[in-house]
């Protein structure tokens, strides 16, 4: 079945000048349960756009959207889905615990249930002994993890991030790929990220869409079938990365 | 040879905590210094004047001594503070709320600015006048203009910290389908809080002061009455031993109450420095 399903969706937006700006047009996108999908394009193209409709932030103008099958409008799971954003966004008051903390906040979880959701999940990426400690004392890829952490502990089906390693250092990154590869693998989350970096998409996603910009239109899906772990600079990685980036 | 190197990296640190201590051991010895000149200032002048005019520090110990002996002095004493908490607390509230009201609105911002501006113009004093024709001399004279004075400081900070509210932390809790209630105590409070304690303190400052000048104006009893009846009878034993009573509780409030508060609320802030 697919997690998420986008049939013909088009968005404009009216500029403060009154101009219409065409930012999708006819999307059509289909992300199968447990995949991890990739909307790679240059900036402009309206990947953050996709990725907020998908969310439910933004109604599109035209065309559907249909999560696990259900018209989003019928849709109720909507915490089964969380969001990470390009920058950490940590609460700077908050101690690494209560920003994971936060992202089960909005649901009724009893205390104790919550409390061990956290560790559980501050486990999963390594910061157990960092709980206590405050964003400010945390280095790049710490907050990084941290806030992976809290899009995590609602334990979603489907993650949505928006190019959320592109500040990070490089072998930070990398391993934050791994991070990410090796907790979708366990927690069977449905996986759809945006990002302008080919090699990136290569390397996490089993499913690469391509957009143009000027109005935001698809223009080639991939699947991606190479192993994993995939090594950014193996000779199958580094063609398809050639290929995707000719494509661009 | 690593030794050595290491020791040498060690040096500098180690000497600079020392210095630190030094300097403020320095502070402390110099600030000693200040309080037995001011006193012995005092002292010198007081023998070459009345005692109506400039008593000595040992007769103002010794009125202070009494003072604190007699029961009116804490019912005087606790009627002031009373007065000032009302007042700060009905400001503190009321400051807050309209100032979220005035931040959430562009409009409202722009309509009240200058209304903000009026008030602050106005003199303590004025509304004083204000609440004796108002009010007479009840308690609520000095609750008044301890909040005229206070709101506004209140509310000005509020409403400023509204603007610092950061727009991705609002979107990020949306993301995770918080209701706006949630939103309004999980990002806008926690934001607010450091603006709203600089402007609390700042307000229970001013308030703490102008209730005295209310007081001797408009009140039957209070630190600020006893004042005027002791200015009236040329007690100035008197007047010094109470401005003394007020100058211990301000210092009580500030090390005591305010400053573990706020080491305790903001201890998330990054230092400066680091």
């Amino acid at each position: 079945m697919s997690a998420v399903t986008l049939q013909c969706v088009s968005k404009s937006f009216t500029r403060r000048d009154g101009v219409q700006l065409e930012v999708l047009r006819n999307i059509d996108l289909d992300v199968p349960e447990r995949s991890i999908v990739a909307l790679l394009g240059a900036s402009g193209c309206g990947k953050s756009t996709i990725l907020n409709i998908i969310a439910g932030l933004m109604e599109p103008d035209h065309g559907a959207l249909l999560l696990n099958g259900t018209p989003s409008d019928a849709f109720g799971d909507w915490r089964s889905m969380t969001y990470m954003f390009q920058e950490d966004r940590l609460l700077p008051w908050r101690t690494a615990a209560q920003n994971v903390a936060f992202g089960l906040e909005a649901s009724s979880l009893p205390r104790a249930e919550r409390r061990s959701r956290v560790a559980d999940t501050l486990e999963l990426v390594g910061l157990s002994q960092f709980a206590d400690v405050f964003p400010h004392e945390l280095s790049g890829g710490m907050r990084s993890r941290v806030a992976l952490a809290r899009s995590l502990a609602p334990r979603p089906s489907i993650l949505l991030m928006d190019e959320p390693f592109s500040k990070l250092d490089p072998n930070i990154r990398s391993q934050m790929h791994a991070e990410v590869l090796r907790i979708a693998a366990l927690r069977d989350v449905t996986i759809i990220f945006v990002t302008h970096d080919v090699e990136e998409a290569v390397v996490l996603a089993n499913k690469v869409v391509v957009l143009h910009p000027r109005p935001g239109r698809v223009r080639l899906t991939r699947p991606m079938e190479l192993p994993y772990p995939r090594d950014p600079v193996s000779p199958e990685v580094t063609e398809q990365v050639r290929s995707l980036r000719l494509s661009l | 040879m690593t030794d050595l190197a290491s020791d040498a990296a060690d040096q500098p640190t180690r000497s600079a905590a020392r210095h630190d201590r030094d300097q403020w051991l320095r502070v402390v010895f110099l600030r000693c210094l200040l309080v037995v000149a001011l006193l012995a200032i005092w002292q010198v002048g007081s023998a070459f004047t009345a005692a109506f005019i400039l008593p000595s520090p040992a007769r103002v110990w010794r009125t202070w001594s009494n003072l604190v002996a007699t029961p009116g002095f804490w019912n005087d004493f606790g009627v002031t503070f009373g007065r000032i908490l009302t007042g700060f607390a009905l400001a503190a509230v009321v400051g807050t709320v309209l100032g979220l009201v005035i931040g959430a609105s562009r409009l409202l911002g722009e309509v009240f600015e200058p209304v903000l501006t009026v008030i602050n113009t106005i003199s303590s004093a004025i509304w004083a006048i204000f609440a004796l024709i108002w009010f007479g001399l009840s308690n609520f004279t000095t609750v008044f203009v301890v909040f005229m004075t206070a709101m506004p400081l209140i509310l000005t900070n509020v409403w400023q910290g509204t603007r610092t509210v950061n727009v991705e932390f609002v979107e990020l809790a949306q993301t995770f389908r918080m209701s706006r209630r949630q939103v309004l105590t999980k990002i806008y409070l926690p934001t607010i809080l450091p603006l709203f304690f600089a402007g609390a303190r700042l307000a229970f400052g001013f308030g703490a002061r102008v209730s005295l000048v209310a007081e001797s104006l408009g009140a039957t009893s209070g630190i600020g009455y006893r004042l005027r009846q002791a200015a009236d009878l040329v007690q100035t034993d008197q007047v010094f031993a109470w401005t003394l009573t007020l100058i211990v509780l301000m210092i009580v409030l500030e090390s005591a109450i305010l400053k573990p508060l706020e080491r305790r609320l903001f201890i998330w802030k990054e230092r400066v420095g680091d």
